[in-house]
């Protein structure tokens, strides 16, 4: 058993920037876990920007501006007092990045650059090129060595320990030699990403994104919130799901149907294709559904048209797009549109926070931030440009608050961690010994067709109701998975069966607060509920796992200055 | 259907083996095809991957002796490249192997620290403006994914006795020199220098290699310039460098019995290289007493020189 002051469970941007700001105080020993080189860590993939404020390119921007399309994007589902502290921190926090060495892409005055954003009232996403969550993460990693931060790399996350809503430390496996390791904390930060891969193959995220950290929370007692709010990411490419960056919309792309037609004219005639990412996702698998998509079936896309733009603004702007472009569709924009359609992207929900200036949970010691976490400033629907600001925004205030909290608090007992420990040892132990049972990529595969089906951009009661049928039986199935890998050392079939297991939890979570959810708001689009019910369904979902058993519950949104309104582009 | 043949290094901890694997010709990326294997034939390989989409920089491996990055390789090319139905694969060259494919990628860290690979702001600096000209000296080196590839196939690492910087550092002390927002310039070509920086060969594998299409090799070029402004002149390898350089522009030829003087000094050269020498006498490939005239047309190298350095200059 190894004891630290703190932990902090991944390292993105949310867990190194949590990571700089906890080591701050060298009175504290800090330790980064994450199953990654940190710079593996998916943070990177993010390609368009981040949002702040800083009214460069359009001086009327204000943070007010900010704070009301991040409402309203969220269908007003976010809750409004975490979205203000969270953009009124955003300014300061791109200048802090800016001196901590991210190289932003830069305006003819020298200030950082920014580009419009789906959903964004003003032109305020700071951006480098289309590789802004590259360089944000390496400057991140970068300041992390300068601050001789203790990486752990290659330990996976098992489980967290807790009892009597008191934190006791977390358990996991050290990849390398196989070792299963628990880990005493007077504090713990989880950063350890979102969990997409419920769709496995129709997702733009890492393979690695399978919500250890949501599902870990969930079994210790946690609730996930709002799970059921799933962002499709409009321009995912036709043939691999790979992202292609908003930054294409937002520097002006076009989104045509197989007539020829600009066809977001219908759907947003305001704002075309810099729509919301919800409200673009439907209008293009509308238009596939109709007939007027290129491909047929699950090959079925729609084409992004650059070629207006010119070689010059390609190739300055967009030259990262450009490339996976050609290298995973085999299209070079400068000459012909391109491919795409939704795949998953981000998932709104997440570990329930309930303190949204400290990231702390139900849990005493236990923070969380990122994508992992539901605080809610995204609401039903996540704008564009919002996530690595929330990381970086989040992780730097969960990062300061454990410090605070490791200071406040002692080491808890070790009973719950010792017994987890064992557990997992044993369980290691079995499945490495196991020679016959189910296939644990045949469970994957089946759970993700069921939920890309069933609980994917449309829904409604009964295809929802198959899917979480289908889940059932995966995770009636996974208890008799077979993994085939004798090893001790670098056991990566044992490490997929724990994502997996933690990806089928969260499949459950995600259908079981969508079907419960009787409307449609954001991202959650039921044909047999059209409409918002703010009579109903103001409320945050919270689907817990107590007692072997699933059940959803709701807790009020917090409104301040925004009354729901109507959302149109 | 054609079968392609995957002969694969494995690696237990202990036991080092290669073992084949084979699947129908399909269009697939490299990372699909081993994802294939693991999923559908044998769960006991290990590889890393995790984006699919060249950004992680988690999945280089070697193939047929030369890194890619798995998931943005088309296996198609490679069949193409190599005009083979086989492929070997290996990890990386030059980290730690762990099993399999898989390395230990701690030595970057290492790595980052002896070039202090982090800005380190202008104190006087408080106005968070940098101009495009000057974003677009670090915007490629900053495209640095720290995946592998030119610490793989740097030749120089081959034969190192441990203590040369791997290209991805040289990289990272290029990027951070050229920062114009960095308040200790010349503290990473200092860095460098102490760490080797004229021990590279020039064969060109990194740039050539990167995925990224850094040209790393360029940059190694622009910190030895550097070294040489901010007066490191009297190492061995600047020495070797002026020598070719004072040569050529005096004679157009290298006078390969003074690069050896000039390089190590008498001593050291009389110590290590007088049998030699006079075997290269003896077999009339060498004669001492030789001092080369200028070659016909030695204005034209000198002209050569002038508009190097203008070029230079105007950059």
């Amino acid at each position: 058993m190894q004891t630290y002051d703190i932990v902090i469970v991944g390292a993105g941007g949310a867990g190194m920037a949590a990571a700089l700001n906890a080591s701050k105080d060298p009175s504290l020993s800090v330790a980064v876990l994450s199953k990654v080189f940190p710079t593996r860590s998916h943070t990177g993939a993010a390609q368009g920007g981040m949002n702040a404020a800083l009214a460069y390119r359009d001086p009327g921007d204000t943070v007010e501006s900010h704070f009301f399309d991040t409402v309203k994007g969220s269908d007003y589902l976010a809750d409004q007092d975490a979205v203000e502290f969270f953009v009124s921190g955003m300014p300061e926090l791109v200048l802090e990045l800016e001196s901590m060495g991210v190289p932003y892409s830069r305006d003819e005055k020298g200030r950082i650059a920014q580009r419009p954003f789906g959903g964004a009232s003003s032109p305020r996403c700071c951006y480098s090129a289309d590789k802004t969550g590259h360089v944000v993460l390496h400057a991140l990693y970068e300041n992390c060595v300068k601050n001789g931060v203790h990486f752990l790399e290659e330990f996976n996350l098992l489980d967290i320990a807790a009892a009597d809503g008191q934190l006791q430390g977390i358990v996991a496996i050290d990849l390398r030699n196989g070792e299963i390791v628990s880990f005493r904390a007077r504090a713990v930060v989880i950063a350890s990403g979102g969990f997409g891969r419920v769709y496995w193959t129709r997702t733009t995220n890492a393979t690695n994104m399978t919500g250890d950290g949501v599902a870990a929370c969930l079994r210790a007692g946690i609730p996930v919130k709002d799970p059921e709010f799933v962002q499709f990411h409009p321009t995912g490419l036709a043939s691999t799901g790979v992202l292609l960056s908003e930054a294409a919309r937002g520097e002006g792309g076009i989104l045509v149907n197989n007539k020829g037609e600009r066809f977001m004219e219908r759907y947003a005639p305001d704002k075309m294709e810099l729509g919301p990412r919800d409200l673009v996702s439907r209008s293009i698998e509308t238009e596939i559904k109709e007939g007027r998509g290129f491909g047929e079936g699950m090959k079925s896309y729609v084409l992004i048209d650059l070629r207006h733009l010119g070689a010059e603004k390609i190739l300055e702007r967009l030259p990262q797009v450009r490339e996976l472009a050609m290298n995973f569709e085999g299209v070079d924009m400068i000459e012909e549109p391109v491919p795409i359609r939704p795949s998953n992207h981000y998932m709104m929900g997440g570990i329930d926070v309930i303190d949204y200036k400290t990231c702390g949970t139900a849990i005493d010691g236990l923070h969380a931030a990122g994508e992992c976490s539901c605080i809610s400033v995204h609401g039903a629907n996540r704008l564009g440009g919002n996530s690595v600001s929330e990381v970086v925004f989040f992780g730097t205030q969960a990062g300061k608050a454990a410090a605070q909290t490791a200071h406040r608090r002692q080491l808890g007992a070790t009973d719950r961690l010792e017994e987890l420990e064992a557990r997992w040892s044993e369980r290691f132990d079995a499945l490495r010994s196991k020679s016959e049972g189910a296939s644990l990529y045949g469970i994957r595969d089946r759970m993700a067709k069921a939920m890309w089906d069933g609980v994917g951009i449309f829904r409604d009661g009964s295809s929802m109701e198959e899917a979480e049928q289908v889940v059932d039986e995966c995770l009636e199935a996974y208890r008799d998975v077979v993994i085939g890998d004798g090893s001790r050392r670098y056991n990566t079939a044992f490490m997929n069966y724990v994502e997996v297991g933690n990806v089928l939890q969260l499949a459950k979570t995600v259908v079981m607060g969508a079907r419960a959810r009787t409307e449609t708001r954001g991202a959650h689009s039921r044909q047999d509920c059209p409409s918002r019910d703010d009579a109903n369904f103001l409320k945050h979902t919270l689907v817990g796992l107590g007692g072997g058993a699933f059940a959803v519950d709701y807790r009020p949104v917090a409104v301040t200055k925004f009354q729901p309104q109507e959302r149109k582009y | 259907m054609e079968t392609i043949t995957f002969n694969i290094k494995r690696f237990d901890g202990e036991r080092t083996w290669n073992q084949e694997y084979r699947l129908p010709r399909e269009t697939s990326t490299l990372l699909g095809c081993l994802t294939k294997i693991r999923e559908e034939q044998d769960p006991t390989l290990n590889f890393t991957s995790n984006c699919r989409a060249a950004i992680c920089g988690s999945c280089a491996v070697q193939v047929n002796g030369s890194a890619f990055l798995a998931c943005e390789t088309q296996l198609d090319a490679l069949l193409d490249t190599y005009q083979t139905t086989t492929l070997y694969l290996e990890p990386l060259n030059h980290f730690p192997v762990v099993r399999d494919l898989v390395v230990d990628f701690g030595p970057v860290e290492k790595g980052m620290r002896k070039v202090d690979a982090w800005l380190c702001p202008s104190k006087e600096r408080r106005d968070h403006l940098q101009s495009e000209a000057d974003f677009r000296k670090i915007a490629k080196p900053a495209d640095c994914i720290l995946c592998g590839v030119c610490v793989s196939e740097c030749r120089e690492l081959a034969y190192d006795d441990g203590t040369y910087l791997p290209p991805a550092m040289m990289n990272k002390a290029y990027r951070f020199e050229r920062d114009s927002r960095d308040g200790e310039r010349g503290k990473r070509v200092l860095a460098a220098l102490k760490n080797n920086l004229w021990k590279c060969i020039h064969c060109e594998q990194c740039s050539s290699k990167c995925p990224k299409k850094i040209p790393v090799a360029d940059e190694v070029s622009y910190l030895r310039r550097r070294a040489v402004a901010l007066g490191e002149t009297k190492s061995e390898g600047a020495r070797h460098a002026f020598s070719f350089y004072d040569d050529v522009r005096a004679t157009g030829l290298l006078n390969e019995t003074m690069l050896a003087l000039r390089t190590e000094g008498p001593a050291k050269t009389v110590a290590n290289r007088t049998p030699f020498a006079i075997r290269m006498v003896a077999a009339g490939k060498m004669n001492p007493l030789h001092a080369p005239k200028p070659v016909p047309g030695i204005e034209s190298v000198r002209r050569l020189y002038e508009f190097s350095q203008k070029m230079e200059k105007e950059a």
